[in-house]
Parts: C-alpha cells; structure tokens; sequence
C-alpha cells in the first residue's frame, strides 16, 4: 500500500528533496507495521523516531492502517 | 559564601555568612525555604512584608555545565502562593563566583523611589538612584546599564510592566550577548520588584570567590561523566541544537493536545506554519542563528536567534511556551507576529505564556478576533503604555476573564496553563493542579514520557505516579541551577547517580540513592506547600477550572477525567 509520511525533528535531513509540508510518499506492503516503516526508511533505535497516527503514538509492533498519513518525530521533553 | 540583605526603606546592604542549615541548598531550595521561614503568608504579596531573593543553584558557578538558572523567589501577586521562576542567562554564574548564595531584597522604597542594586567585583552590594531609568524598556535599560557599567557585567531587570505592578510582570535576564531575553516570567515577580522600587540588579561577571570543592579531583571525574550522559542524550544531541523546545510544537499538535483559540481546540489550524521546521528553514535563509548559546557554561544550545526579512535582529531566543500561547491560543499562525510579540513582551517586561493566554481570553470573548495578530500587537504595546485594557492583560488571564466577564479561562491558582491541554495529556492536569506554583510549564513536565511511550496520555493510569516524580525531580534540580534540558537527559538511575557523585565531590559528603533528587525534592516541596497552607490553600485550590471536567476537546473530543481524590494522593507524604 502507499501511504504519506510526514518526517519531524531533523529525520529528514538524509532526504534531500523532502519538502516539509507535503511529506513523501512511500510504499509498503499490506499490514506491514511501524518497525517495518521505520526500518524502510532506515531510522535506527537511536534516533529516537516515534509514529504518531490519527492523534496517537503508535508502538512498534502496531499495524499501520491503508490510507493514513503516518507523522515520525523524535522523542522530545517540553518545558 | 554570604547572603546579601537589602534593606529597600532603610536603604541599607548587609552581609552576613550563609545560615548552617541553608549550606546545602541553592536555586529554589533556598528561595522557598527563606521564603517559607521569614515571609507572612498572608502577607501582601505588593507590601513591604514580602521579600524577593535572588539565589544561583548550588552548584551555579561550578565547572558543571548547564547551571546557569538563577531562582527568583517570592510570595506571588499573581497566585498568592509561594513562587520561584528561574531564568538563564549569565547572573547565575556570575552571583556564585562572587561568592554570593542570596540576595534577599526586603521592605519597600519610598513611593517614587527607583534604585540599581549593583554587584561590584568583588562581590560588595550598594543602591545606586535609577531616576534616569525610569519607564525604560528592558533592551534599552539593559544596554544603558551595560554602557555605563561595562560589558562584563550581568543584568536582571524590569520594563515598565514591572513598574506598574501589573501581576504578570517579568524580570527579564541578560544572555551571553547582553540581550534581556531570558525571563523569570511567571508569577509576577517583576511586579514585586517594581514594588520594591527596585529596576535592576547589576552583577560583575569577574567574580573570583566561587564556593571551594571538597574533593576537586572526584569532582572533575564527577563532572565528565554527567556531560557525557548529557551529550549522548539524543534530544539535546540532535533536536535542541537545530530545532530548540519550538520541536513540540509538531507533535503535541498532532497528539491533539495543543491549546488553542482560548483552550477550545487541540490542534491549530495551520500549525505547520508556526513548527520548528518551518522556524529553523526560516532563521537559516533569513542569516539567523538555528544553534545559539544563550546561557553561560550551555552544552546544549538549544536557544536560536530569529530575524526578520532584512537579518535584524528580533528575538532569541523563539521557544515552544511563547509561540504556543502567542500564536496557539490567539490563532496567529504567523512566525513574525508571534516573534515581534515575544520581543515586545521581553521589552515590556511581561511574561510571553500569561499574555498569550489573557489575549486569547479577550478574544474569545469577542473583544479582538482571533488570528488577528496586528491586534495582539497593539494589546500588548497597551500594556507598555499602561492604558486600561493594558492594565487588564498585564494583571494576567484571570484579571481578564473577569474584565470580560468570560468565565473559560484557563488558568490554576491564577496561573496560566503551559501548552499541553490537561483533557489530552491527562499527566499535565496532575501537575497544572497540583503544583505549589500553580499551573507551571517545568514543574512536572510530561509530555516527553507521552513521546518516549512510556504512558498513554489519555489513560489514567500511571499519571499521577509520573507527575509526582517528575515534580520531585524538578524541585531538586532546580535547587542545584541545573537546566531542564540536562536534567531530562539525567532522569535514570545512571544519570542521578552521576550527578549525585558532583553534589558529593562539591560538599566531601556522601549522598546515598534516597537523598538526591527524592529526599532533597521532597524536602523542597514540603516547604512551598506549608507555605501554601499557611497562605489559606486547601486541595480544593488543587484543582482544575470547571470547563476541562465539561467540555471535551477535539480532535479526540475527551474530558480531564482523574479524580479529586487521585489528584490529591499526588502529595501523600
């Protein structure tokens, strides 16, 4: 499936024609889950990436639903 | 190390060595227990019975970086409960290497009175007539001071907010470039120094009398391991340095559970316009500055200096809080506007998240429409001016929920809320009711849990449990001058212990798991609750306006749902 993805924080500074309001689109097969994205687009544990889809941080292991923007930030502290 | 005593209605500096049982303690630990101990809780927080302290943390001017938050304690106007607001900037380093634990500014001037308190470098304090400086904003009174006293010399001071005794007047702190755009912004405490007639206070950074360290060599091993937990840290590593605290505003929106049009809505229409990406492309083509120190010994970097069109010169530093409450809450997606904001506030002498929010009040009130930034403009340059509706936002939210007769106002013991609304990180509604400061942005800050998965934000479960951890933390870190962003970085069992082992190093004393951050935070907020409770503050202050029980927010259209009786098991010690 092909879904839009939104990148946050500096995540997509190795895209180099990434522009940030529109996002990229990227495919993926059916029912692939947010490990498999983010090994797709080869964010590694350290970069602390974290999906965010229809208002809710999302788990690795969750299976990423047909025809949704999924956002990746980084993991953040406010103050 | 000495603490300084002036004496605003006698006119009188006195120093005398630091109490025993004050010798551990610094930043807030000092300025609430001083607090706690010598000011009537029922006093007039505007009176000459209140007292305003000034202390660097206990480890400010230390070779530890990131210590450079200077506590400002007080009974406040704002709140009426005990208040400390820190700030960075170069005073903190600079007061601890004069040797100096506290300033403690007691009485009142005479009515029309205005003083400097100047800080030579050898540490000696005296009044100095500040007639001349009188109605001065922030940059032009911080650039005089710096002329007439030299560069090297630290300021902390008030605009004409704090003059007025407007109760959400700043005092506004000098950055390593000299600008007063560092604030201890909230609680009004610029309005109790401009009631104590007191505009500025100057401190020499040449200071050569910092407190001794125990055990120098421990302390140096000490030192290297708590910047290398700091430096591996990831979000100060990576997102800080290019993005700043302006890096929230993409995901709390996205959460839904970023304030917005007066706390109706969790997400901003728009809102990409006014992220830390499109801020950070922004400064980088205008020739600003994305990676910024603003605070003396910083590793992180995580201030910026935004410009306008030509290069010059606006504000620095654009953080989360100030464009969430100057462009969330008013609707203003627009950089410009909410960084020609954040600079007239710094000018002023107000703080940017109480005027933010008192803006969105009269908005929704139908005083001024929201969106329209040119509005928020001129309301704040009222402020400056002292006119009436000025006097109404200056005095903060509260004052202008009543003026307007608008009853959503979100506001906790008469502070605004930070920007994470309560119904959609239920964790923040813990803290925003529950801490001695009312509603606070540092206190107990849970959004990065939220992000790291560590809770569910809209579960109630483990929220309160995290809340209060969070806010034991803060209290202690606070009390040693530690910033925020390396105090996040230092909430493991590694990085406590490493930090335990500076404080140890510093002192020659020992510390064991319980006493640092929990006993000491603990110990702190005892304090500022006795207060609190003295000051007539019962767990029914501890709570919530009305409307987050009542109305839900969209997008996940859910209302603040923890219990009076969880809220109040948050300090069940």
């Amino acid at each position: 499936m092909k879904l839009k993805v939104k990148l946050y924080g500096t995540l997509s500074c190795r895209f180099s024609d990434y522009q940030h309001l529109q996002g990229m689109e990227v495919e993926i097969p059916d029912g692939a889950t947010v490990q498999d994205l983010l090994t797709l687009l080869e964010l590694s544990e350290s970069q602390n990436a974290v999906a965010i889809m229809e208002g809710r941080v999302l788990k690795k292991p969750d299976k990423i639903k047909h025809g949704i923007t999924v956002n990746i930030f980084q993991a953040i502290s406010g103050g | 190390m000495k603490l300084i005593r002036v004496n605003m209605h006698k006119k009188t500096v006195t120093a005398e060595s630091v109490p025993e049982d004050y010798k551990e303690l610094g930043g807030r630990g000092l300025t609430s227990t001083l607090i706690n101990r010598e000011v009537p809780p029922k006093c007039d927080p505007l009176g000459p019975e209140n007292k305003l302290i000034f202390a660097p943390g206990f480890l400010s001017g230390t070779p530890l970086p990131n210590t450079s938050r200077i506590s400002v304690g007080s009974k406040s106007p704002l709140t009426g409960t005990i208040k400390e607001s820190n700030a960075g900037g170069t005073a903190s380093r600079a007061l601890a290497r004069l040797g100096i634990t506290a300033i403690v500014v007691e009485g009142q001037s005479k009515q029309g009175d205005l003083n400097l308190l100047r800080i030579d470098e050898k540490g000696n304090a005296s009044l100095v007539s500040a007639q001349e400086y009188r109605g001065m904003r922030t940059y032009r009174c911080t650039e005089k001071i710096r002329k007439t006293y030299g560069e090297k010399n630290s300021v902390l001071c008030i605009g004409p907010a704090g003059e007025y005794m407007l109760t959400a007047a700043s005092i506004q702190s000098s950055d390593v470039d000299g600008h007063p755009c560092r604030a201890a912004a909230r609680g009004g405490l610029g309005a109790v120094m401009g009631s104590k007639g007191l505009k500025a206070l100057i401190v020499d950074q040449r200071g050569k009398s910092a407190d001794t360290i125990a055990d120098p060599e421990a302390f140096r091993e000490a030192v290297k391991k708590v910047v290398k937990i700091v430096k591996d840290d990831h979000m100060n590593s990576e997102v800080m340095p290019k993005l700043g605290t302006a890096g929230l505003v993409a995901p709390v929106n996205t959460m839904g559970a970023f304030p917005c049009y007066n706390a109706k809505k969790g997400e901003l229409d728009g809102w990409e316009k006014i992220s830390g990406e499109v801020m950070a492309d922004l400064i980088r083509k205008r020739g600003g500055k994305t990676t910024h120190t603003g605070c003396s010994q910083c590793i992180i970097h995580c201030s910026n200096v935004f410009v306008d069109k030509g290069g010059k010169y606006i504000t620095s530093s654009l953080e989360y809080e100030t464009i969430w409450a100057m462009g969330g809450m008013t609707a203003i997606a627009d950089l410009d506007t909410i960084a020609r904001l954040d600079n007239l506030c710094d000018d002023i002498g107000v703080d940017t998240m109480s005027t933010g929010v008192a803006i969105a009040v009269a908005m929704d009130a139908g005083y001024r429409a929201f969106g329209d930034g040119k509005a928020a403009i001129k309301l704040v340059e009222e402020i400056g001016s002292c006119t009436e509706i000025g006097t109404i936002l200056g005095n903060g939210p509260a004052a202008t929920g009543r003026y307007f007769n608008n009853t959503h106002v979100p506001v906790i013991k008469g502070q605004s809320i930070a920007g994470y609304d309560p119904r959609a990180m239920l964790g923040h509604g813990v803290t925003f009711s529950t801490s001695p400061m009312g509603a606070d942005h540092t206190a107990g800050n849970v959004v990065g849990e939220y992000l790291e998965q560590k809770l569910d934000p809209l579960k109630v479960e483990g929220q309160v449990e995290t809340s209060r951890y969070l806010q034991i933390a803060m209290a202690a870190f606070d009390t040693m001058g530690q910033c925020f962003m390396a105090n996040v970085a230092l909430l493991s069992p590694e990085g406590e212990e490493a930090f335990r082992n500076v404080i140890s190093a510093k002192t020659g004393i020992r510390l064991g798991p319980d006493d640092f951050p929990h006993d000491m935070g603990i110990r702190v907020l005892k304090a500022e609750r006795e207060f609190n409770r003295k000051a007539g503050f019962t767990k029914k202050d501890d709570r919530l306006p009305k409307f987050f029980y009542e109305e839900p927010l969209p997008p996940h259209n859910k209302v603040f749902v923890i219990s009076d009786e969880e809220i109040d098991s948050t300090f069940d010690f």
